[in-house]
């Protein structure tokens, strides 16, 4: 039941596509299956890319390493499985409004708080009403009522209607649970830097710019039901190091300096599958993949938004771009990792430039200029598609934008390319209908619920800034509100499957490519492994071998 | 603030009450003019960042979901509360440059902790960093100057092509080649470097190899001419040696456009830093401000500006004493 991402890395040498999660081994070493005499103690320095503002908070690079600090109610396993964590075992009412959790008896925050009913109420609240964790929020809205603790081992959370994917959504970083005694007395700046919750490392020290060091708790009683060991840390101390440079990052592990790498470059990966343990992670949740304006411009017609999908070889661009490694979405709605996947929409608008012409001549783009770009009534097929440069869509994403580009042109579209910065993107300066006909971005979750928060309709009454499509479709709200709120699972699959085929129907995102996260991990530390709701990195059950 | 300020006449002055007074001025007059290019500085950057386009409360919560969309003005209403940006610019402004004489920069939107925090960890390993990176661009750049300038066609051709060539490498590409070569391949070095010493020496040379080219070729040319005045002809004439004429007559006069250009570099050093802490993990400046520039965090942009201008007018009046003592006319006058 709880084979680990790195047993199965081991067991499944070259592409063992298990539970959504691809993972490949290097072809084994002498020592590679764990020869050697394991070791306690020690410092794992581990080089990760982005450093975060603050340790907790609702971007998945402050879930990675509030993880290590935080524990949380309940964890997911490889199979995609609900498994005790804080809480040893819960009950669901039969109307699935009320969710009563029973606790871990005798679990202390690291500042000597009990871990009890009151403070899991505490810190639900916290993210819902105090605004301590906006993707928390946005996970449980408007499903989530209220958190009472019933006594101090039973918390229970109230629904205002049925909503299945509750269990799988905490089990996301975001939901890490902190000492009320600190969020209360602590200053913001403390709590920032060092959140105090009852994991398995607390952090000793942030050199800003440069690593956060995390130490062991010796205390440590409350590892998830997935954990490979029993206990507190093998290791002394993890170093967490912030390494924007991929040559650097990646270098770092080949010269002994670093034992555990992120994102190994594209162009590192087949030295690095030979060399060391590696795993690739594929994210579930929404892939990369384009929102379509479907309120303003040239994509307003579904004729052009699917005539724009057949267009251009996504599926060969991404595997050049990208090296083989990263593998190409074809279903723009939720990657292929995620539970009730539809494959048939994933299969949908392949590489067909002559059905693009077809729809195109349909949709009255009939014209040619003499640059060779479709018009109609005069006006240029011109799409505007600002694209948030770096940490999104990285050197080789954007190869692969323009390699499309360029085919693009041929059938006709004149597809000007916008790279964005990180303060452009955050600001929302390309945010908003007037701003883009196509933009790329990602979403990760561990459920097809996902679904909701992307594209629930937007009201008036009811905004969704995050619906960027735009695309307003009440019965397909109402397929996914059907999905979340259903009893049977087979009926929800069904259900979430239906959403997708809509979305694919009506080429309301372009596909291109799945999020992932990359690690490389020297041969002489073992049992280092990735959650899977995530991929959010785990070092609690990690050793050294000699 | 170049020499020819300072040049208040042909006066010879001897020790006296008037020039003490004139002193005193000049002095306080620099002192002036430091604060108000400060607050100049900080003031341009505080209005700039507002104008770019786009919305700081959208930012701060874009932050903290990683994600980049629209809000309603329900929901940017509290944040805007919170740090203040429901009053007038104006008063934004006031309050923030009153809180500069107080010592007070801001706290940033992102860190929550106050600017002078955010920057007073990292300044250190950053002033480090430009220091030596400025004294060894100086050291190779003498060295490759007096070798090969005039010393037959070879020689030149060597050094002034050397020069050419390190002045137009990117830094970026000398760290990577840096790295692989004494860090991959030979182990000398640390890939992540930190702050330490051994930490130190790559992402100096990066920063020294295009900065030593480009002041070795200003050095060059100027040593040319130099070379071919009628005082190093008479110093020749007494039967001086070259190597005593290029270094007690010639250097003094060749030096002073590099000087010039030196106060400039010591400022583009620390805020262009950022590209050798990259790719050598370093701590300093110049990373927190490409971060806050990119998460607008407004009061760290600005602290950071501000401190970049201070090295700015400091180094600037380095130049101008650094001019006195190479160049003893401008001592005499003064």
């Amino acid at each position: 039941m709880n084979t680990s991402l790195h047993r199965l890395a081991v067991i499944g040498a070259g592409a063992a596509l298990a539970g959504g999660l691809l993972t490949a081994c290097g072809s084994s070493g002498s020592d590679a299956t764990g020869s050697g005499t394991p070791v306690k103690g020690g410092t794992i320095v581990y080089a990760h890319e982005q450093e975060p503002p603050c340790i907790f908070g609702g971007w998945i690079q402050q879930a990675y390493i509030s993880r290590q600090v935080l524990d949380g109610l309940v964890t997911e396993d490889d199979n995609n499985a609900v498994k005790p964590w804080l809480a040893t075992s819960w009950k669901v009412s039969p109307d699935g409004r009320t969710y009563t959790f029973t606790l871990k008896p005798g679990v202390k925050f690291t500042d000597g708080t009990p871990l009890d009913a009151a403070a899991v109420a505490y810190n639900f609240d916290y993210w819902e009403n105090k605004g301590g964790n906006s993707t928390a929020k946005v996970s449980m809205d408007p499903y989530y009522k209220s958190a009472k603790a019933l006594d101090p081992t039973h918390v229970q959370i109230n629904l205002t209607s049925r909503y299945t994917p509750f269990l799988t959504l905490i089990t996301q970083g975001y939901f890490g649970i902190q000492s009320p005694t600190a969020l209360k007395n602590h200053s913001q700046q403390q709590n920032c830097e060092k959140p105090v919750g009852s994991g398995a490392f607390t952090v000793a020290d942030w050199k800003h710019g440069q690593e956060v060091i995390l130490k062991r708790n010796p205390n440590y009683t409350s590892w998830p039901a997935t954990a490979e060991h029993q206990g507190p840390a093998i290791v002394n101390e993890v170093d967490w190091k912030f390494v924007a440079d991929g040559v650097t990052r990646y270098s770092s592990l080949t010269t002994g300096q670093s034992n555990v790498v992120y994102d190994v470059p594209t162009t590192d990966w087949a030295q690095a599958r030979s060399k060391f343990d590696t795993t690739l992670y594929i994210t579930p949740g929404k892939p990369v993949s384009a929102y379509l304006n479907t309120i303003k411009g040239v994509f307003t017609d579904k004729l052009v938004r699917q005539a724009f999908s057949y267009g251009a070889d996504r599926k060969a661009a991404v595997e050049t771009g990208f090296h083989g490694v990263i593998p190409y979405e074809g279903n723009g709605a939720v990657s292929q990792a995620t539970p009730d996947y539809d494959a048939a929409a994933g299969a949908a608008y392949a590489y067909d430039p002559k059905k693009t012409g077809e729809l195109l001549d349909q949709a009255g783009w009939t014209g040619r200029n003499s640059a060779g770009y479709r018009t109609k009534d005069g006006k240029e097929l011109d799409v505007k598609f600002p694209y948030p440069a770096g940490a999104v869509i990285n050197a080789e994403g954007s190869t692969v934008l323009q390699v499309l580009q360029q085919q693009w042109k041929k059938v006709g579209f004149n597809v000007k390319l916008i790279p964005a910065t990180q303060a452009e993107v955050f600001s929302g300066k390309y945010s908003g209908p007037d701003a883009y006909d196509a933009t790329p971005f990602y979403w990760t979750s561990p459920s097809p619920s996902i679904l909701w928060i992307v594209w629930r309709p937007s009201t008036t009454a009811d905004p969704n800034g995050n619906n960027e499509s735009f695309y307003n479709n009440a019965q397909l709200g109402q397929v996914i509100n059907g999905a979340n709120t259903a009893t049977d699972p087979a009926k929800a699959a069904a259900l979430y499957k239906q959403a997708q085929q809509i979305i694919s129907d009506n080429a309301a995102t372009l596909p291109l490519y799945d999020q992932n996260s990359t690690y490389a991990t020297s041969k002489s530390l073992k049992d280092f492994w990735l959650e899977k709701s995530q991929g959010e990195p785990v070092f609690s059950d990690a050793y050294f071998v000699k | 603030m170049s020499a020819v300020t300072l040049d208040t006449g042909p006066t010879v002055a001897r020790l006296s009450a008037r020039s003490g007074v004139r002193t005193a001025r000049t002095v306080a007059l620099k002192v002036v003019t430091a604060v108000l290019v400060l607050i100049a500085a900080a003031s341009v950057t505080f209005f700039a960042q507002l104008l770019i386009p786009g919305d700081r409360a959208t930012t701060i919560l874009n932050l903290k979901t990683g994600r980049a969309q629209t809000y309603s003005p329900s929901e940017l209403a509290p944040v805007k509360a919170k740090f203040g940006f429901d009053h007038p610019v104006l008063v934004q402004y006031l309050h923030y440059v009153g809180g500069l004489f107080k010592g007070n920069l801001g706290t940033s939107y992102t860190q929550y902790r106050p600017v002078t925090q955010v920057i007073g960890s990292e300044i250190v390993p950053s002033l480090v960093l430009t220091l030596l990176a400025l004294v060894v661009a100086w050291v190779l750049a003498l060295t490759v100057t007096l070798l090969t300038v005039k010393r037959g066609r070879v020689a030149t051709a060597l050094g002034s092509g050397w020069e050419s060539l390190t002045a137009s490498l990117p830094p970026y590409w000398i760290g990577v080649v840096l790295l692989v070569v004494f860090s991959v391949e030979l182990r000398i070095f640390p890939v992540i470097g930190g702050d330490g010493v051994s930490g130190t020496v790559l992402p100096v040379l990066t920063l020294a190899i295009p900065l030593a080219g480009f002041l070795g070729q200003v050095t060059r040319d100027e040593f040319e001419k130099v070379l071919d005045q009628p005082f190093i002809t008479t110093a020749r004439t007494r039967g001086m040696g070259d190597t005593a004429v290029r270094l007690r007559h010639a250097l003094r006069h060749s030096v002073i456009p590099a000087i010039t250009l030196s106060g400039w570099a010591l400022g583009a050093l620390l805020s262009g830093a950022v590209i050798a802490e990259n790719i050598f993990g370093r701590p300093g400046i110049g990373q927190v401000l490409v971060t806050a520039v990119n998460t607008r965090d407004v009061p760290t942009v600005s602290g950071i500006v501000l401190v970049v201008a201070a090295v700015y007018v400091v180094a600037n009046l380095l130049v101008d004493l650094t001019y006195r003592l190479v160049d003893p006319r401008l001592g005499a006058r003064s």
